[in-house]
């Protein structure tokens, strides 16, 4: 019973330290917090703080297929996020691979790549597959031909400010979009269907 | 967490003390108050019908959740998946996670394991040999969490933490299938009877005070996480500059994944005043969220966080990070609502003659509507 109780305490003492900012404690202890909180208990309550994404995010692909001879053929830019918000619109319960896949994987690319685009650390190495493997599929599952490598580019599009944004056209070209284009990532061939 | 709703049971105890007091002195008054403290833990399970809302209510969304996927089974969780079986087990290698998905690159056992689960849900839900199923979901919602964790949201990290913390709670005790055993097999009483000889008498005790201390433990950590929950979110969008201009809404209203009804954001992100309002009143209450649990006040703010979850579900397109907030709230009502609540669904049932089930989720009576005496 006393170890009940004091595992008790001593769980939601270590939760509350890994959820709290970090500070003077959880520094000292953060390899006992996280050994005990990590994976299970693993958790993340900033939803939308400190501030909510102020982007909209367009990622695209486009693939090359090259022939013997050397000679490249480049596909046109495919909307991969269109489809994505197309899935969620007018759906009362749209679907964790419309909603999650793509944007977590974008996010999860951020985090380990930063601004450049070389994978620094093995999980980044893991993040750029996954991003490779969900626009590949994708690709293939809208374009006909084949292909060897595929290029995303992602557009960042920032949200209009409330006043602002009454009555310009939110989703028109606004000036300070930002457009990320990643290197080409060769892929296991994806023959034509 | 429903301390307040045991506080009448233990008041006279207090209170007997609390006249000793003037006799024995402060340290005996001290000790009165822990051995208080100690009889409501070791024998009296608190909020045995919320433990049972929050099995029926993460059985449920785990089930509907795993139907709404099912034609994207494979690419979430199976071996087609873009994070593919070879990346999931090198990533469980690095963080310690681990899931009975990747055991084994087989479609076939993917789909064993995909049927097991929604059988488990089920099982779960309605109460049967809960104690066992539970320990089965938790490992059905790791597995499936931890197999498709880049694509999980707050709602599902909140799911797997519940579920792991119900094993611990004695959930089956109320509204389930276990339930209707016991009583079917021993009318007279309500615990069971465990006579036997003097050492299985004394086992039996034993399981019994194990059995509530693990599930009050259980149940404070609950409230403990859902309380952490809120105060989290609150406390860093105080940090949060367009959480304090109050125009944090705005953008949330306008990123396109969350936009099911593109028309509707719209015409709510146009009333600024109303956005900055609800922004500031959604800090306030979600920091005042742990304060506000012992006294009634908490009733007022239960309902505004159900007011704001059922917003999200509809205008943001998720149903089920919202329903898993909602349960988590629901878990905070005394058991005198659900008994009232209950009594109310018996009522309305017998009047309308409608077959022996168990009542459903208790967070929604009244949308439940009564199909027998529809015809």
């Amino acid at each position: 019973m006393a170890l009940c109780l004091a595992v008790t305490l001593v769980h939601v003492l270590l939760v509350f330290l890994y959820v709290a900012p970090p500070n003077a404690i959880s520094k000292a202890y953060s390899h006992q917090v996280n050994a005990w909180v990590r994976p299970v208990f693993e958790q993340n309550w900033r939803l939308f703080a400190p501030n909510p994404q102020s982007v909209n995010r367009q990622i695209s692909a486009r693939v090359k297929q090259t022939a013997p001879d050397g000679t490249a053929q480049v596909s046109g830019w495919i909307d991969l996020t269109a489809a994505d918000d197309s899935a969620v619109k007018h759906n009362v319960f749209p679907s964790h691979t419309a909603q999650n896949m793509l944007r977590q994987a974008w996010n999860s690319y951020l985090k380990t790549h930063g601004s450049n685009n070389k994978p620094r650390s093995e999980r980044a190495l893991m993040i750029e597959k996954y991003l490779r493997n969900i626009a590949a599929e994708r690709v293939a599952a809208q374009h006909g031909g084949a292909f060897d490598s595929i290029q995303l580019r992602v557009i960042s599009r920032p949200i209009a400010a409330p006043g602002a944004a009454a009555e310009s056209r939110p989703a028109a070209a606004t000036p300070r979009a930002e457009t990320r284009y990643l290197p080409w990532w060769k892929v296991a061939s994806h023959a034509a269907n | 967490m429903q301390r307040t709703e045991q506080e009448p049971v233990v008041a006279p105890k207090v209170s007997e003390r609390a006249t000793e007091r003037a006799a024995v002195g402060v340290p005996q008054r001290v000790l009165g108050q822990v051995h208080a403290f100690l009889v409501l833990l070791t024998e009296r399970p608190v909020s045995l019908y919320a433990a049972a809302v929050l099995r029926i209510g993460y059985g449920l969304l785990y089930l509907v959740f795993l139907l709404r996927e099912f034609p994207h089974r494979d690419e979430m969780w199976g071996p087609g998946s873009p994070w593919t079986p070879t990346l999931a087990r090198q990533l469980f290698d690095q963080s310690g996670w681990a899931s009975i998905l990747t055991l084994s690159d087989s479609r076939v056992y993917f789909e064993i394991c995909y049927a097991v689960a929604l059988v488990t849900c089920a099982l779960f839900l309605l109460g049967w040999r809960t104690r066992a199923m539970s320990v089965l979901f938790a490992v059905v919602v790791v597995s499936f969490h931890a197999r498709a964790l880049f694509m999980a949201d707050g709602g599902d990290n909140l799911m797997v933490l519940m579920a792991v913390y119900l094993v611990f709670t004695a959930c089956g005790r109320r509204w389930s299938l276990d339930a209707r055993r016991a009583r079917l097999q021993a009318p007279a009483g309500e615990t069971s009877d465990l006579r036997g000889g003097d050492l299985r008498h004394h086992l039996g005790d034993a399981r019994i005070v194990l059995t509530t201390v693990l599930h009050n433990c259980g149940m404070f950590v609950i409230a403990a996480q859902v309380c952490f929950l809120y105060g989290c979110a609150g406390l860093y969008k105080v940090q949060g500059p367009k959480w304090g201009d109050g125009t944090a809404l705005h953008y949330v209203l306008n990123i396109d994944l969350f936009r099911p009804w593109p028309e509707l954001s719209q015409l709510v992100a146009g009333q600024h005043l109303l956005i900055a309002v609800v922004g500031y009143l959604t800090v306030l209450v979600q920091v005042a969220f742990p304060f506000v649990l012992f006294g009634r006040i908490k009733y007022p703010v239960l309902i505004l966080l159900l007011g704001m979850h059922v917003n999200i579900a509809v205008l943001m397109g998720l149903p089920l990070f919202s329903g898993a907030m909602i349960v988590a709230d629901a878990a905070f009502l005394p058991d005198r609502f659900y008994r009232s609540l209950g009594r109310l669904w018996r009522r309305t049932f017998q009047r309308t003659g409608g077959v022996g089930a168990k009542a459903p989720v208790g967070t929604a009576p009244a949308a439940v509507p009564p199909q027998p005496s529809a015809e």
